[in-house]
């Protein structure tokens, strides 16, 4: 009985970062915007867990979720997908070039992949004829860094959690 | 230096082209894809839109499920917060009630006097008729685009372009239409331009939605004579939307000609749309 509950809940941690992308997109929660500031949490899932464990975080899911974000906001399909996807390319290079694991090395090599993402983003969305607020979008990118070590922490929980 | 060069093309070459473990597809590829979707999206042909439309119904109705808790929880802190303020707002409808009935009698007379006038230069009165209503399926109110998703689309004969209206006044406009829901451009989202009319002092205008803020009459003569609290009307220049709907009302800050709106968009639940150019199409 132990042994199952202990796989149960191996399994819920295990697939929690998956069910978080696919809530977030569905729900309209990639981008916590407050009154002062906002936060994109998307970028930072997926940054965090193809750094760290990307075998729990498929490419294609995040293309999908990226999709699936495009279609709830309105954007024109693929926007949302490519700029998640760079942050994955970033993420997976920082992973292949990156021995000791610290958080300042993951903050740091954080800032190329929101600085690269929201540039196509911004550069897509021009193509495709949206207007964009650039306050907006340059107040996200900062907020979204600076909040980074948080979500680290939680989701270094998680990952503790599926290893014991 | 030709070795770290070279480490860096392992690394990329790695990143990029390597699936990894539980990996299906590579990175490379899915970015390719993603700018293969962007390029599809500015094809317009039936087959792609009927596509289109039936991928964006359902997942529209996965999102109305997954935000359902949300939702509940949302009512509920109103539902507390209304029962708060009860009192202030009792005290508040009472005292607009009766500047209401003051002005009742004289809404009476001008109205009359319009239909009259109306008559006099044979201009056709819109009937009611003609607005259908719908209910918000799904308000996620994105950083970038200020819209919803309504539950009703082509199989209503909705189309690209009817005017939205919240009561009688204007909200925005249908700019996405799919089988069974459509998506309402709000005018204060940065990509809405509307031409309307300032009264009493009858300048036309575009409104020029700017996101969170409120939007800004642009395209004014030089020498207007716009005044804190004039109507805006749509004025149904290039024929897309009725002339005379209600907008908002004028407020001047540091030179800037700001609409305030008659209606709150993030207290919206269902809307009507003006079927107008459903009519003239048939």
């Amino acid at each position: 009985m132990a042994y199952i509950y202990k796989q149960i809940r191996f399994k819920f941690f295990e697939l929690l970062p998956l069910l978080l992308l696919f809530f977030i997109s569905l729900n309209g929660n990639s981008t916590i915007d407050l009154k002062h500031f906002s936060i994109n949490v998307h970028y930072i899932l997926v940054y965090y867990w193809v750094l760290r464990k990307p075998q729990m975080l498929g490419y294609g899911f995040i293309f999908l979720s990226g999709i699936i974000n495009d279609i709830v906001f309105g954007l024109p399909l693929g926007v949302n997908a490519l700029s998640l996807l760079i942050i994955a390319a970033v993420a997976a290079y920082a992973r292949v070039v990156t021995v000791r694991i610290t958080l300042i090395n993951d903050w740091i090599s954080f800032i190329p992949a929101l600085l690269i993402a929201n540039f196509i983003y911004f550069l897509s969305l021009y193509f495709s004829n949206y207007s964009v607020d650039y306050l907006f979008l340059f107040k996200d990118s900062v907020f979204t860094f600076i909040f980074y070590p948080v979500l680290w922490g939680i989701f270094s929980l998680i990952l503790n959690l599926t290893k014991s | 230096m030709d070795t770290s060069r070279e480490d860096v093309g392992i690394a990329i070459r790695s990143a990029f082209l390597a699936k990894g473990s539980k990996q299906k597809f590579s990175l490379f590829a899915l970015i390719v894809l993603s700018i293969i979707f962007l390029f599809v999206e500015t094809i317009e042909t039936k087959p792609l839109n009927y596509f289109r439309s039936f991928i964006k119904d359902v997942i529209y109705r996965g999102a109305l499920v997954v935000s359902t808790p949300s939702k509940s929880i949302n009512n509920f802190t109103d539902f507390v917060k209304e029962h708060v303020h009860l009192y202030d707002d009792y005290n508040k409808l009472k005292k607009e009630n009766d500047d209401l009935k003051n002005k009742i009698s004289e809404t009476d007379f001008l109205e009359l006097e319009n239909s009259q006038l109306r008559k006099l230069i044979e201009e056709q009165i819109s009937s009611s008729s003609n607005l259908m209503s719908a209910r918000v399926m799904l308000d996620k109110q994105s950083p970038y685009l200020n819209s919803f998703i309504i539950n009703i689309g082509g199989n209503k004969n909705i189309k690209n372009g009817m005017a939205v209206l919240d009561g009688k006044n204007f909200i925005g406009r249908i700019v996405d239409v799919n089988f069974f829901s459509s998506r309402v451009l709000l005018v204060s989202d940065l990509n809405s331009k509307i031409p309307v009319i300032t009264e009493p002092s009858a300048h036309h205008a575009i409104l020029n939605g700017h996101g969170k803020n409120e939007p800004t009459l642009e395209y004014l003569p030089e020498n207007h004579n716009i005044q804190n609290g004039d109507k805006v009307y749509t004025s149904g220049k290039g024929g897309i939307f009725s002339p005379g709907i209600p907008v908002g009302e004028v407020k001047i800050e540091n030179n800037i000609i700001k609409v305030l709106l008659f209606s709150d968009l993030s207290q919206i639940t269902f809307i009507n749309i003006n079927l107008e150019n459903l009519d003239k199409g048939k």
